[in-house]
């Protein structure tokens, strides 16, 4: 990915969305630059889950441009946007229940092995690699890759999930409220796998509302408000208190949503 | 010594609580039970007499088949009502397309028109996939309107009379139809194992199966986060079970030489619960084509079963009722097992 530092990850340049008559996000600006973490936040009604959803190929924005490593895109479905590098972890649906957790790491992009010409899932190969993601990011309590997703702890989903992000080399990462509903503890197991997908170059979004949770991993915090970006700020830049203040300030003008 | 024995015991614990979390499980003690039942409680013995095993074999082949796509359609988290009307479909066209003597007989011969009666019953699973997924309207409800519609087609094709295959002598129907030499079964069963095998691989070992059991998870949602195609896999799913069905009908149309609008009445509730009975879940993801297939056999089993130890046949609803009941609440406990951190084998 070095060959490459200099170009933001991702660049949205004028980013607006319209649902009939209401504008849902509306002239968002934001480039994301390699091992950049950039936390998203704003009031419900903002336009954070809209933009996910143009981010991540869900729907296709109204005007403006979505710009990959530099290169414009355009996508049809997630799909699309999950090829040009971009994975998205949400809150809910990282990982599908009572499939084998191999299953799940490799779910849309499996491995293969011809047998008689015959394309047949690589199973061995696929329980080995997630196997060794499992260690990776610590989750002992996993015996093995074969158990399904449903012994894993909220934490643990996140987790695997973002590690599964780093295997495909995604230069992007979107997280929708990861943390939310998690205990201290498995809230620092997802920061641990943030940063290590920080390290190895990918560029984060992670939106929140809640300001307590991005401060601890963010570069910088980009505050929504009414479907257009606030204000950008840097890490240290402001309190804790003093950005909540900016985000429940912004807040007061909603009303008419 | 003391120690042995012991181990010896921890070890079959844990060797029991692996078997006893397979799905398929509790359908093979079933069968087992059921079997053995039988066979002392009849004066002509049950699994030793080959003339009733051919029975089970016919019922089981027939109801099997059609399980077989529905299971496939449940795990991608879909239902399909219309099957028993597909059922009757395929084998409706085909012996309308070859007659030559009722009303306004085509005179085809069997091969084009098992392709185009197989065309068309997949046609009807395209359109309940296609009307499912694009519209978000449950496919209970899809399948419920295509189930009558169908049933209407079948009564304006056949108009009332059965049709048959008496004059086909053609190899194509023995394939099809034809008894299994040396054995009690008919060549219907063959086919049903056949597909079941195969698909139950093409499940565990395929990416189409893999996105067949994430389809079936949160209405397929983060299946679709991940990039799989979930309309397409629902809507393939949609178009097996259909053919399936059809597919089925033909078997029996060449099993038995004859069909009629009444044909697979009951099988698309049938189905479902040699589905249920089988191991596999109603809310997606969960299931076994294997299982399914052991939920025809036992069905089967039981419709014979209780003939032969003279039991009014009236009972065989209330058993089946029973049965479908004891066998979710067997499932639910299973789940519970597995759950708890066993090793999956059946999606490993």
């Amino acid at each position: 990915m070095s060959e490459t530092s200099g170009v933001p990850v991702l660049e949205l340049e004028n980013l607006s969305r319209r649902y009939g008559k209401t504008l849902a996000v509306e002239g968002f600006s934001l480039a994301i630059e390699p091992g950049e973490v950039i936390g998203l936040v704003g009031d419900n009604g903002a336009g954070k889950s809209t933009l996910i959803k143009m981010i991540s190929g869900y729907v296709s924005p109204s005007s403006g441009i979505i710009k990959v490593m530099g290169q414009l895109t355009k996508f049809k479905s997630p799909k699309d946007a999950r090829a040009a590098g971009i994975e998205t972890v949400y809150q809910d649906l990282a990982i599908v229940d009572d499939i084998a957790l191999w299953r799940n790491f490799f779910l849309g992009q499996e491995l293969y092995r011809k047998v008689l010409g015959v394309r047949l899932l690589d199973v061995k190969k696929m329980a080995q690699i997630c196997g060794e993601h499992l260690d990776e990011i610590g989750l002992t309590s996993v015996a093995s890759p074969h158990q399904t997703a449903t012994t894993l702890s909220g934490g643990e989903r996140q987790s695997l999930a973002i590690s599964r992000a780093v295997y495909f080399e995604s230069r992007i990462l979107l997280l929708d409220e990861p943390v939310a509903a998690l205990s201290v503890r498995e809230t620092r197991r997802v920061f641990d796998a943030i940063e290590t997908a920080k390290s190895k170059g990918l560029g984060v979004l992670y939106i929140d509302h809640n300001m307590e949770h991005v401060l601890p991993v963010a570069d910088r915090i980009a505050i929504m408000h009414k479907g257009g970006l606030l204000r950008v700020v840097t890490r240290g830049e402001l309190s804790a208190e003093e950005l909540a203040d900016a985000v429940a300030h912004s807040g007061l003008s909603d009303d008419e949503e | 010594m003391i120690l042995r024995t012991e181990r010896l015991t921890r070890v079959s614990t844990i060797a029991w609580g692996r078997l006893t979390s397979q799905r398929e499980f509790a359908p093979v003690m079933a069968i087992v039970i059921l079997w053995t039942i039988f066979e002392i409680f009849s004066d002509v013995g049950f699994f030793t007499s080959s003339g009733l095993m051919s029975s089970v074999a016919a019922l089981t082949s027939s109801l099997g088949m059609v399980a077989i796509g529905v299971t496939m359609l449940m795990i991608s988290g879909e239902f399909d009502l219309s099957v028993s009307a597909t059922f009757a479909f395929a084998p409706a066209i085909m012996g309308r397309l070859m007659s030559a003597s009722i009303n306004d007989g085509w005179d085809w011969p069997i091969l084009p028109a098992l392709l185009v009666a197989l065309a068309l019953v997949a046609l009807v699973g395209l359109l309940n996939g296609l009307i499912t997924t694009y519209t978000g309207v449950p496919s209970f409800i899809v399948t419920l309107g295509m189930l009558f519609f169908v049933t209407t087609l079948n009564r304006i094709v056949l108009d009332g009379l059965p049709v048959d295959l008496v004059r086909e002598t053609g190899n194509l129907k023995k394939i099809l139809g034809a008894d299994v030499p040396g054995t009690p079964l008919a060549a219907p069963f063959v086919w049903m194992v056949g597909v079941g095998v195969t698909l139950a691989f093409v499940l565990r070992r395929t990416q189409f199966g893999n996105w067949t059991y994430s389809a079936g998870n949160f209405g397929g949602g983060v299946a679709r986060a991940m990039g799989v195609p979930v309309r397409r896999v629902k809507c393939t799913n949609f178009v097996l079970t259909a053919f399936l069905a059809g597919l089925g009908g033909i078997l029996q149309f060449a099993d038995f030489g004859s069909s009629s609008q009444a044909s697979g009445i009951d099988l698309n509730l049938l189905a479902i619960v040699a589905t249920v009975v089988g191991g596999t879940s109603l809310f997606g993801t969960r299931g076994t084509i294997i299982g399914s297939m052991l939920g025809a056999i036992i069905l089967g089993s039981v419709k014979v079963g209780l003939i032969i130890i003279l039991i009014p046949s009236e009972w065989y609803l209330g058993l089946v009722g029973a049965l479908l009941v004891v066998s979710a609440i067997l499932n639910a406990r299973v789940e519970t097992i597995r759950r708890g951190g066993q090793r999956s084998s059946i999606l490993g």
